[in-house]
């Protein structure tokens, strides 16, 4: 029996002392993911956790960051703020989490931040931010996603190109899409565009927006506008678009970068013909400038997503891919004792890290990685996204 | 909620100014008639699920809340079929209805049968989770990204002086005339139909007569299942389906079934089109944000008048009243 046990000691310390943990002598670096899991938005992110652990993968495969591999906890949210506050809190009383990722949803987040701000830990938010909280100027919530203000510039910019005089803006009545509004309304006005803000909006369950539309109508043909701004996101986009056909209006509709996921075709069918709107990068990588750097990042990274999960990576995969990056880069950065407040400090000084996305840059006063530099105009044509260019809008 | 509540308060705070639209009075009602249509299609969608409502409760005297899972289920399996499969289009929709049919029958015998003994609310919020295991399964088996269906002829809509309809409405309001046909013929031309009604009128008479009621009830489940699928088949090519877009329409649809006078088929219908139709208007004279608050609203209001709903109901005792 004797020999058994040193047989079997012998055994276990070969076997840990060639397990990587060992190899590393140090233990991970532990990732808190507060996600939607669960709910409408599951699909979505599920993208985003597959993203996420194909490149923590790859990051350990190399041997780690100086030697200490990521290891990504997950917790889900179920699209819900209390259960999203609880995992936020359970993540920062884990003196072990460095930082949090998530959640993804808008309408979730300003909970996550203020929790974040109190316990003074690094809090990645996906979407972008909520408008109410910009002010706030808070230390700890970094945005990954384009912000509603370089959407709204990118879309002015969209509109002078098509020398549109007038826009009618028919926006959805949650924080985001008002924003994107009120944005979109104070950039237009400043290059001249004449900007009509709808007192009708919609609401993110409204499955037929017919009635708010046939009362727009009338404005419509009476001011000829030259364009109808779906300022919203998700299924309504397409249904807008959808029952403003039905309603017979040819007026041509652009969107926001919500629009560019393949479901949103899918969902308005033909109506979806010929609406333009600012996109990320990711959506129509294929077609970006040979010099752009964000195109060989996104031909690479779709590879690898194809090779594992089989269908072609979006934008959604990509922030993923920018996410884990950004952590990996900040953490490289940092000399010393790797704590929560010396990697929000590294976190902060990321400077021209490249991303699917674009070219991310944050500093104490900006915490919106992206810029307007980092987005494409996008039609969508025969039923997929093509990039369109106009000369000295670029 | 919260975005009801942000879109009232942006309205109010949103001064009018010169940027804003002023409607005046006459544009105020140059909108009615397109309005008027739009709400008689979802006045026929909302009359479609009121029927399945009033089908069980003519049977049971139960209420199925279930029953807009039916009609998600109806769109999700013909999306299911046409999309994944790649089955024919019209062959996907004729396999979705006795599928719907199934699942409403195996409903019975899982949930209710089990529980004939339990009092009627136990059985109701049997149903209710009943409705929560069916929406969760369709998330978990078809992804929880909405989903839509190509309409079944693909033809511009048809102008008709300022109104335009598409074509897709006049299969809901064919299809709900349709579904109203074949029940007043079950109703009263068929035995079968008679003895459904039996067992929920007079239960003891029912069982002195030999009507197994619960075989009654069973079928009534699968009727009103194939009538909620049958409306989600017709409706989505106009929406879309999502897992839990079942919710809230089978919520609409009862409140139809309830207006119009509960237990009676002729009163989901009109439930239904009062519902739609007020709705509709509705957004003419008030932001779209109270759209379905209205719905509400004028429940209350006609029952504060009429108790028993439009058309009155067999099974409300005016004597309670």
């Amino acid at each position: 029996m004797k020999k058994i046990g040193w047989i079997m000691l012998a055994a276990f310390m070969f076997t840990t002392w060639m397990t990587p943990g060992y190899a590393a002598k140090t233990s991970p670096y532990r990732i808190g993911v507060n996600l939607e899991l669960t709910g409408p938005w599951a699909e979505v992110t599920k993208t985003l956790k597959n993203a996420m652990m194909l490149e923590v993968e790859r990051i350990n495969k190399a041997g780690g960051i100086q030697g200490r591999p990521l290891e990504l906890i997950f917790e889900d949210n179920g699209f819900e703020v209390g259960r999203a506050a609880a995992n936020m809190t359970k993540f920062t009383r884990d003196k072990e989490i460095l930082l949090v990722v998530g959640p993804f949803e808008d309408n979730l987040q300003a909970t996550t931040r203020a929790i974040a701000e109190r316990e003074k830990i690094t809090n990645i938010i996906i979407c972008p931010s909520n408008p109410m909280v910009r002010d706030l100027k808070q230390q700890w919530a970094f945005n990954i996603a384009q912000s509603d203000i370089i959407v709204s510039q990118k879309l002015v910019d969209l509109v002078l190109a098509r020398k549109y005089k007038k826009v009618m803006v028919f926006h959805g009545a949650w924080p985001l899409a008002q924003s994107l509004a009120e944005y979109f309304k104070q950039f237009g006005e400043e290059k001249g565009i004449k900007v009509i803000v709808s007192p009708e909006t919609h609401k993110p369950t409204d499955i037929d927006m017919t009635p708010q539309l046939t009362k727009i109508k009338p404005v419509l043909e009476k001011e000829k506008v030259d364009a109808f701004y779906a300022c919203t996101g998700g299924p309504p986009g397409p249904m807008i678009t959808k029952n403003l056909r039905a309603l017979g209006i040819k007026t041509p509709v652009l969107g926001t970068h919500a629009f560019g996921f393949g479901f949103i075709i899918a969902l308005g069918g033909e109506a979806m013909e010929g609406v333009e709107f600012p996109s990320a990068k990711p959506v129509v990588f294929d077609q970006l400038d040979e010099n752009d750097p964000a195109k060989p990042i996104n031909i690479n990274f779709d590879k690898r997503w194809r090779e594992r999960y089989g269908t072609p990576s979006d934008q959604i995969a990509g922030y993923g891919y920018d996410t884990i990056g950004l952590i990996e880069d900040a953490l490289k950065r940092i000399k010393g004792k790797v704590t929560r407040s010396s990697f929000r400090e590294a976190f902060e000084n990321t400077k021209g890290f490249k991303g699917t996305h674009g070219i991310y840059q944050f500093s104490s006063t900006g915490h919106d990685g992206l810029s307007k530099k980092d987005m494409v105009f996008v039609r969508i044509e025969g039923g997929k996204f093509k990039r369109i260019q106009f000369p000295g809008f670029d | 909620m919260e975005a009801f509540i942000s879109s009232t308060l942006f309205f109010l705070t949103n001064d009018p100014d010169e940027e804003t639209i002023q409607l005046k009075t006459m544009e105020l009602f140059a909108p009615l008639p397109q309005l008027f249509t739009s709400g008689i299609t979802f006045g026929a969608i909302y009359a479609l699920v009121g029927l399945g409502f009033v089908t069980i409760a003519k049977a049971s005297q139960m209420i199925n809340f279930a029953q807009g899972e039916f009609v998600m289920l109806g769109g999700m399996l013909t999306f299911f079929l046409f999309k994944e499969i790649q089955l024919p289009y019209l062959l996907s929709a004729f396999l979705t209805i006795p599928l719907v049919m199934l699942i409403g029958c195996l409903l019975h015998l899982l949930v209710i049968y089990p529980l004939r003994k339990a009092s009627l609310p136990i059985l109701l919020m049997a149903t209710l989770g009943a409705s929560l295991f069916l929406s969760s399964a369709s998330a978990l088996l078809f992804g929880t990204l909405p989903k839509a269906l190509p309409p079944f002829i693909n033809r511009p809509p048809i102008d008709i002086g300022p109104i335009s309809i598409s074509l897709q409405s006049l299969w809901v309001v064919g299809a709900t005339c349709l579904v109203l046909l074949f029940l007043y013929l079950l109703s009263h031309r068929t035995l079968l139909g008679k003895a459904m009604e039996a067992s929920s009128t007079d239960p003891l008479g029912a069982d002195l007569s030999g009507i197994s009621r619960h075989l009654m009830i069973f079928i009534a489940f699968g009727v009103s299942a194939g009538m909620g699928s049958l409306a989600g088949i017709f409706i989505t090519p106009i929406f879309y389906v999502s897992y839990h877009s079942g919710t809230l329409i089978g919520l609409k649809g009862f409140i139809a079934a309830i207006l119009g006078g509960w237990g009676k088929h002729s009163g989901a219908i009109l439930g239904g089109f009062v519902l739609g139709v007020v709705e509709s208007l509705s957004v003419a004279f008030m932001p779209s944000g109270y759209k379905d608050a209205i719905a509400f609203v004028v429940l209350l209001l006609i029952l504060y008048l009429k108790p028993k709903g439009i058309l009155g109901s067999p099974f409300i005792d005016s004597r309670r009243w």
